[in-house]
């Protein structure tokens, strides 16, 4: 059997998630060998080619970047979202909460007609995607997990419960307890409760679990002194397309 | 007129790009250098509790997380005008020392230094990190990625994340370091000392040894005498994490020192109107355009600047190296006269690197390191706050104004590379201006050449990172005047 075609994309994004592959080290190696690394960057002069699986990371945020997400889902048996950006929109979709033209013209000046600019958006937006890799940056273990079971033709186990489950099996203090808040509640779990371990609150990276309870989590949080709207920038901080009902609060 | 464009990057709403415009005689006529730009983070900081910047200016970049981080975090530690403990300093330090020594690391082996380690001329398979073990031998290679192993395990321990750190707050750290922590990272700092001596005698056999490369350092291509900007301590000893801001002019005199609160009485911007981003220059000089000299305001905050700007360093075996540097270069060990080269920039990284090993080995060392006394919690009614850091790349600046519940209200980040804009648009056009002439075929060594006079700043935008293969994503097009391509090349895109 030929190795499996393998693509990495990236698009608006800090690299931190191409960086931390990096930090994969010895299993890095093993990798090489499963798999062809056939793109690690867009190479838009050779559209015949096909991928087993691709990978993109990074949050769309231009005309451009539509135009390209779709090239390269055409052309991928199977695409994978890497980290915040690319499943959530991630830290650049704060820019959603400005006036898009005010945005540009501070950043850009009279040249704004010149950068054209879209409100950021997840990969899933705009196209179909088969898996995500979750965290800011990605996870490493998750992603070798789905690297491997999609390797293996399996269908990898993704992760739905909240971090305070990870939390707890760590025998870690209640962040709550402490008197700070904390997401970890509704935040869904596979980073090992990293924030609380380091003595730090959870601000919901990995984006929240399926049936999350908003209305408990605003509760939660005004309990700790939040208004509703400082309740509301907190669970959004990483997440412009998750908890849209709570699009508008002011 | 034709115009050359080498566009590496697209990357967080910014754009990476060289263009290069060439008249009817097939010289350069002038050269325009675009980087990705971060008033995105500024806006969009407005509106958020000052507590969150730790954590959300990490975003700006994958690649040095830690130093905004550690801005930020200083920052907020001013907004609530609270004084943290003495070991939370030292954690946040040692942090820092050992991010510092991986990152210039990850440069002397795989971005800058192959220029020099391999060549500038060798063919461009060669001119990465595999290039520079074939060069140097496997073990150099082998060295380089314990190196990086055993930061980013530091780091994680420190810092939570290897990526995106979380334990710097207002008012010290969140987490301290355990004894046997401790015990285990003091072995590993050994490490980091040989790493370091090991490292300067690459530099030493292979560069200083080869005169063709010293030649080339020193040649006017890639010369220019600027004002040079670092952070000094008391005894105007380089120090990344705290200190105050020296500037030196192009002979070597002070120019100016101040605290972090005061860098507006002394760093102003100015906006060009073809390009979007800001070009930080010494207020009291003025902006005199792109142009070097005393009475230009153009700085450079970069390693070869930070020693510049300082009387030496603190620790015994960079300081060796530090005299050496000047002995070699300007004849005058005390370093007095500064250094206008930009391509020793990478010998100064190589000796900051030195340095980071030697103080995070001191620091591991001190018996405070693992006192619990880690934070205050800060009670004060915030309002506003500037916290500067040495970056890699540069002095980082960050400057949040917030209300009496600690939003922020207005936010302002000079960050590393943005202090260095204006010297390198002109260390870029000197270099074009040097090699691309009437009749000289554009060939991949002399793109790289041209390449060669950014690099030794270590921009970070999308290169930094997208260069970890080995080759920073180019394309260079040659236009005609009605704007048609005739020329062009592409390289790792």
């Amino acid at each position: 059997m030929s190795k499996p075609k393998v693509a990495f994309f990236d698009f608006a994004s800090c690299e931190g998630c191409q960086l931390n592959k990096l930090n994969l080290e010895n299993s890095l190696l093993s990798i090489l060998e499963l798999v062809d690394i056939v793109e690690f960057r867009e190479a838009m002069d050779d559209r015949a080619d096909e991928y087993d699986i691709a990978f993109v990371e990074g949050s769309i945020s231009t005309p451009t970047c539509v135009e390209r997400i779709h090239d390269i889902r055409r052309r991928s048996k199977i695409l994978v979202a890497l980290g915040a950006c690319a499943v959530q929109g991630g830290i650049n979709a704060l820019r959603n909460s400005q006036p898009a033209e005010w945005v540009k013209e501070v950043v850009y000046g009279d040249d704004k007609y010149l950068f054209p600019s879209i409100p950021v958006q997840p990969v899933s937006a705009v196209v179909k995607v088969d898996y995500e890799v979750r965290g800011c940056p990605m996870s490493t273990p998750e992603f070798l997990h789905i690297l491997k079971s999609l390797i293996l033709g399996r269908k990898p186990e993704i992760f739905d419960h909240a971090v305070c489950v990870e939390c707890k099996s760590s025998e870690n203090e209640c962040v709550l307890e402490t008197g700070m808040f904390c997401l970890g509640p509704v935040t869904r779990a596979g980073c090992g409760a990293v924030c609380p371990e380091n003595g730090q609150y959870c601000s919901g990276c990995r984006g929240y679990v399926s049936n999350i309870n908003t209305d408990g989590a605003l509760e939660m949080l005004a309990e700790n002194g939040l208004s509703r709207l400082e309740a509301v920038k907190r669970l959004r901080l990483f997440c412009s397309s998750e908890l849209v009902e709570l699009d508008g609060v002011k | 007129m034709q115009r050359i464009k080498i566009d590496p990057v697209t990357r967080l709403e910014g754009h990476g790009k060289i263009d290069i415009f060439v008249d009817d005689e097939g010289n350069v006529a002038n050269c325009y250098f675009l980087v990705p730009e971060l008033r995105g983070f500024e806006k969009f900081a407005q509106g958020r509790p000052v507590e969150e910047m730790p954590r959300i200016t990490t975003r700006i970049c994958g690649v040095c997380p830690e130093a905004h981080h550690m801005a930020a975090a200083k920052a907020c530690d001013e907004v609530y005008d609270v004084q943290i403990p003495s070991t939370a300093k030292k954690l946040r330090e040692l942090l820092y020392s050992i991010f510092f020594t991986a990152d210039h690391t990850v440069h002397f082996y795989a971005l800058g230094g192959p220029d020099f380690v391999v060549g500038p001329d060798a063919p461009k398979e060669m001119r990465n990190l595999i290039g520079v073990v074939k060069t140097v031998g496997l073990e150099a290679g082998k060295k380089v990625i314990k190196l990086r192993a055993l930061a980013q395990e530091m780091i994680q321990t420190l810092g939570g994340k290897k990526i995106h750190q979380v334990t710097s707050l207002p008012g010290g750290v969140s987490k301290g370091l355990k004894e046997e922590e401790r015990k285990k990272f003091a072995e590993y700092g050994k490490y980091f000392i040989e790493f370091g001596l090991f490292t300067l005698q690459i530099f030493e056999d292979i560069v200083l040894k080869n005169s063709t490369y010293v030649d080339l350092i020193l040649s006017d291509t890639y010369t220019h005498k600027t004002y040079y900007m670092g952070m000094v301590d008391d005894n105007n000893k380089v120090n990344f994490y705290e200190g105050k801001v020296r500037v030196v002019d192009p002979e070597g005199y002070e120019f100016c020192k101040y605290s972090p609160g005061e860098y507006t009485e002394h760093i102003s911007e100015h906006i060009e109107p073809w390009n979007y981003l800001k070009y930080p220059f010494l207020k009291k000089i003025g902006w005199k355009g792109f142009v070097d000299g005393k009475d230009s305001g153009i700085y450079r905050a970069t390693p070869l600047s930070r020693l510049n700007a300082s009387d030496g360093m603190n620790t015994p075996l960079a300081q060796e190296a530090y005299e050496k540097f000047y002995d070699t270069l300007t004849g005058d060990r005390s370093g007095s006269i500064p250094v206008h080269h930009t391509l020793a920039t990478h010998w100064a990284r190589v000796i900051e690197l030195m340095y980071s090993a030697e103080r995070m080995n001191e620091l591991l060392n001190d018996e405070e390191i693992t006192s619990d006394n880690i934070r205050v919690i800060p009670e004060k009614t915030p309002s506003e706050g500037i916290g500067i850091v040495e970056a890699p790349r540069g002095t980082l600046t960050h400057h949040y104004i917030t209300d009496e519940n600690g939003i922020v209200r207005q936010a302002n980040l000079i960050v590393g590379t943005t202090n260095n804009h204006a010297a390198i648009s002109m260390s870029i056009k000197k270099a074009a201006q040097g090699l691309i002439k009437k009749g000289v075929e554009i060939t991949d060594g002399l793109l790289n050449k041209v390449e060669m006079a950014f690099r030794a700043y270590d921009p970070c935008f999308g290169c930094a990172t997208h260069t970890l293969p080995g080759q920073m994503p180019i394309e260079l097009n040659i236009r005609n005047l009605k704007g048609e391509i005739i020329n062009s090349r592409k390289r790792n895109i």
